[in-house]
């Protein structure tokens, strides 16, 4: 195993290739396109042998991705923000197939206004769907989910695709060192897919998503998907101790830092939870018990691991880098959810931060820690807070007055 | 942790530069992190790359807003306010500036409080490489502020190259105008500890109408504002005896820069061509000859 540097986008690119997968349709995006490209430049080359084909928009790409994986072939596809939500009304449809399709999405915020940066508006969006959600937050985490997401769709007691995601820029741009793991390992961790659900083809007719045309029939197919998203729990367990015994690297539903002793917790994903954790350490530093839960799955949601990790903690600060128009923080009300029925549940507090890839200050983290300890004492807890600076305002102000609009 | 912070053109290789520095550093036994800033740009635009560069764990993401270290490929930026390559600049840091002139000069012209280091790179380039290329030889510079050895930074950019140049003679020219940048920058030792920054004060959004808070353009017109002469590194020069009026540089002008003197000879409007020098190519007398830009002895639009 040789480390090298990598983008998050190669090393998608990497865990794919590792994956020795079959077909690839492909549409490119903004910030998604390396992934594609990569891919795309290795077949040409020779070195990995896939097919690949360039698709006219995602609305095909996922329909061709979502069909190849029924037929047995083990298919990846990959996409970002307005293309996921150009292709969204098949994500339903694949998840229905109960197919074991892997994508990545490589989040970026959604229009309007148009942005390039991220947030996680866009992945979000598909979380009742049916796909897995893995949420990445370094670029050797992406490689490595993308293998563990293949053994995890595969899997007979599941059976639904998976979606693993990557920050745009903050990842699918940044190269740092990756582990890119040997063939012959990843064969042994993750072996050549055996279909026995997927036979789709010529010679062997069958229709796949049927109409059912009653509320009982879809009802019960419905459930299902939600039994088997709720066994992939398991399943996922069985997965992440086989990774950790081949390659040490140890992934749980949820990541812990600093939570042992932790009386303030900051709830984040993806990569700026890097920065959330640097706000940990220098909270610890002035004395405060801070620590940081990072959420890896949002599908299925990991309620017990969440609950056990947030036992005895005093107040916990969800940071959304998303926002629910009209109600908040999306990953705040799925905490709530989490947390209702707990006894002795911590006080649960409400960010926004990093839409779009704005930054998280420094300061704006030590405002969410005194909030966190105020809220303890006083025992009113304030809505949702969205974390912005006054130079910031000062910037937006500006821009008003050259768009006209002040 | 040393924080480095490239600002240059698009096309200049500030990504490319940003990638072999962090190669460099990786392979030199550090942890590194590198970081474009694009998307939305083209070529001439101004961009920005990032290195991170540290014997811990880098606990940070994003960009680089308070950099130890600035690196500017393209001198004009220094005058550019949307660009403002010395913004969070810590003290104590440093800048190096691609320009002719000394740091002496380049201090006193820019204003520039902090540690400044010149070399024309543009020039080294045009001599050893032929092509006005800067990603290797701007890494090169940063790599020896950074204290990162000669020999990772060979082996960096001989990874980071090869991935985009297939010419090797090309190839072996960009690491031998790398090298001689690396040996022309004296060793320095950077302390910066003092933060330029000021405390964030944090606020709360007010409520306005859509009337004011929705994401269109009242005003119109106000694209000329922003000129894009100092794009240049070369500027189209006519030879009026040689031109023949045909108006072939006039009909090829992709952003309608060139219109006609009263005797009917083109003319470039200077303060908006970004010295694409297609009119050149396309001008069938060969009238039109390329003249390196030197936008640090004249003031923008100056002719």
């Amino acid at each position: 195993m040789a480390k090298e540097m990598l983008t998050g986008n190669r090393a998608a690119a990497w865990g794919v290739r590792l994956a020795e997968v079959d077909y690839i349709p492909a549409y490119p995006i903004t910030p998604q396109t390396e992934i594609i490209e990569t891919i795309a430049k290795w077949i040409s080359d020779g070195e990995m042998d896939a097919g690949f084909v360039t698709m006219d928009s995602e609305h095909s790409m996922i329909t061709a991705a979502g069909a190849a994986s029924a037929t047995g072939a083990r298919t990846f596809t990959t996409t970002s923000s307005q293309g996921l939500m150009y292709g969204f009304e098949m994500l339903y449809t694949v998840a229905g197939w109960r197919v074991p399709l892997v994508m990545v999405n490589v989040s970026r915020g959604l229009s309007a206004p148009i942005t390039l940066g991220p947030d996680h508006n866009d992945i979000l969006a598909l979380r009742d769907t049916g796909f897995l959600q893995i949420h990445c937050e370094t670029c050797q985490e992406v490689l490595d989910s993308v293998l563990m997401a293949y053994r995890l769709a595969e899997d007979k007691r599941v059976l639904l695709p998976v979606m693993v995601n990557m920050d745009g820029f903050f990842l699918s741009f940044t190269r740092e060192a990756v582990e890119v793991p040997d063939v012959e390992a990843v064969r042994c961790f993750l072996p050549e897919y055996q279909p026995e659900h997927a036979f789709f083809r010529a010679g062997q007719p069958m229709a796949q998503g049927v109409a059912v045309l009653g509320g009982e029939f879809y009802s019960y197919f419905k459930y299902q998907m939600h039994l088997a998203s709720q066994n992939a729990l398991e399943v996922y367990r069985e997965v992440s101790d086989d990774f950790e015994r081949i390659f040490g690297r140890k992934y749980g539903t949820i990541d812990e830092y600093m939570m042992e002793d932790a009386e303030y917790v900051l709830v984040m994903t993806n990569s700026f939870s890097t920065l959330g954790k640097a706000a940990v350490k220098r909270a610890r530093e002035k004395g405060i018990k801070a620590g940081l839960l990072r959420p890896r799955f949002l599908r299925p949601f990991p309620d017990s691991d969440i609950r056990n990790a947030l036992k005895g903690k005093k107040a916990v600060a969800v940071i959304d880098q998303n926002i629910s128009v009209g109600k908040g923080g999306i990953i705040y009300s799925e905490m709530a959810g989490c947390l209702y029925n707990e006894e002795n549940r911590p006080l649960l507090l409400s960010f926004i931060g990093g839409l779009g890839g704005k930054n998280i200050s420094q300061e704006e983290f030590d405002l969410i820690f005194d909030k966190m300890i105020r809220t303890v004492d006083t025992k009113v807890v304030e809505p949702l807070h969205l974390l912005y600076t006054e130079n910031e305002w000062k910037g937006i102000t500006k821009l008003k007055d050259i768009a006209g609009r002040q | 942790m040393l924080r480095l912070r490239f600002h240059g053109r698009g096309g200049q290789g500030a990504k490319v530069a940003s990638r072999v520095l962090g190669s460099a550093a990786f392979l030199d036994g550090y942890n590194a992190q590198d970081f474009p800033l694009y998307g939305a740009e083209r070529r001439g635009a101004p961009i920005t790359a990032f290195t991170r560069i540290s014997r811990d764990d880098i606990m940070e993401r994003g960009l680089v807003s308070q950099p130890d270290v600035v690196v500017v490929m393209d001198e004009t930026l220094l005058l550019d306010p949307q660009s403002s390559p010395l913004s969070g600049l810590k003290k104590g840091g440093v800048v190096f500036v691609n320009t002719p002139r000394t740091p002496f000069e380049t201090k006193e012209g820019y204003g520039i409080e902090d540690h400044v280091i010149t070399l024309d790179i543009t020039k080294v380039s045009l001599d050893m490489i032929g092509q006005p290329v800067l990603s290797s030889l701007a890494a090169a510079v940063a790599a020896k502020v950074a204290g990162i050895g000669e020999k990772a930074l060979r082996d960096a950019l001989k990874k980071e190259l090869s991935a985009i140049i297939s010419e090797k003679d090309l190839l072996d020219r960009n690491i031998e105008a790398a090298i001689y940048c690396y040996n022309s920058v004296e060793p320095i030792s950077i302390e910066t500890t003092e933060k330029v920054r000021e405390k964030e004060n944090i606020i709360s959004i007010p409520f306005e109408t859509a009337l004011v808070s929705s994401p269109s353009i009242l005003s119109r017109g106000n694209t000329p504002l922003r000129r894009t002469g100092n794009w240049r590194i070369f500027r189209p020069v006519w030879d009026y005896d040689a031109c023949t009026k045909c108006m072939t540089c006039v009909a090829r002008c992709p952003e309608g820069c060139i219109r006609l003197n009263e005797e009917g000879y083109p003319f470039a409007d200077y303060e908006n061509c970004k010295g694409c020098l297609i009119c050149a190519e396309e001008c069938p007398v060969g009238a039109i000859s390329k003249v390196r830009e030197s936008h640090s002895q004249t003031k923008e639009g100056d002719q």
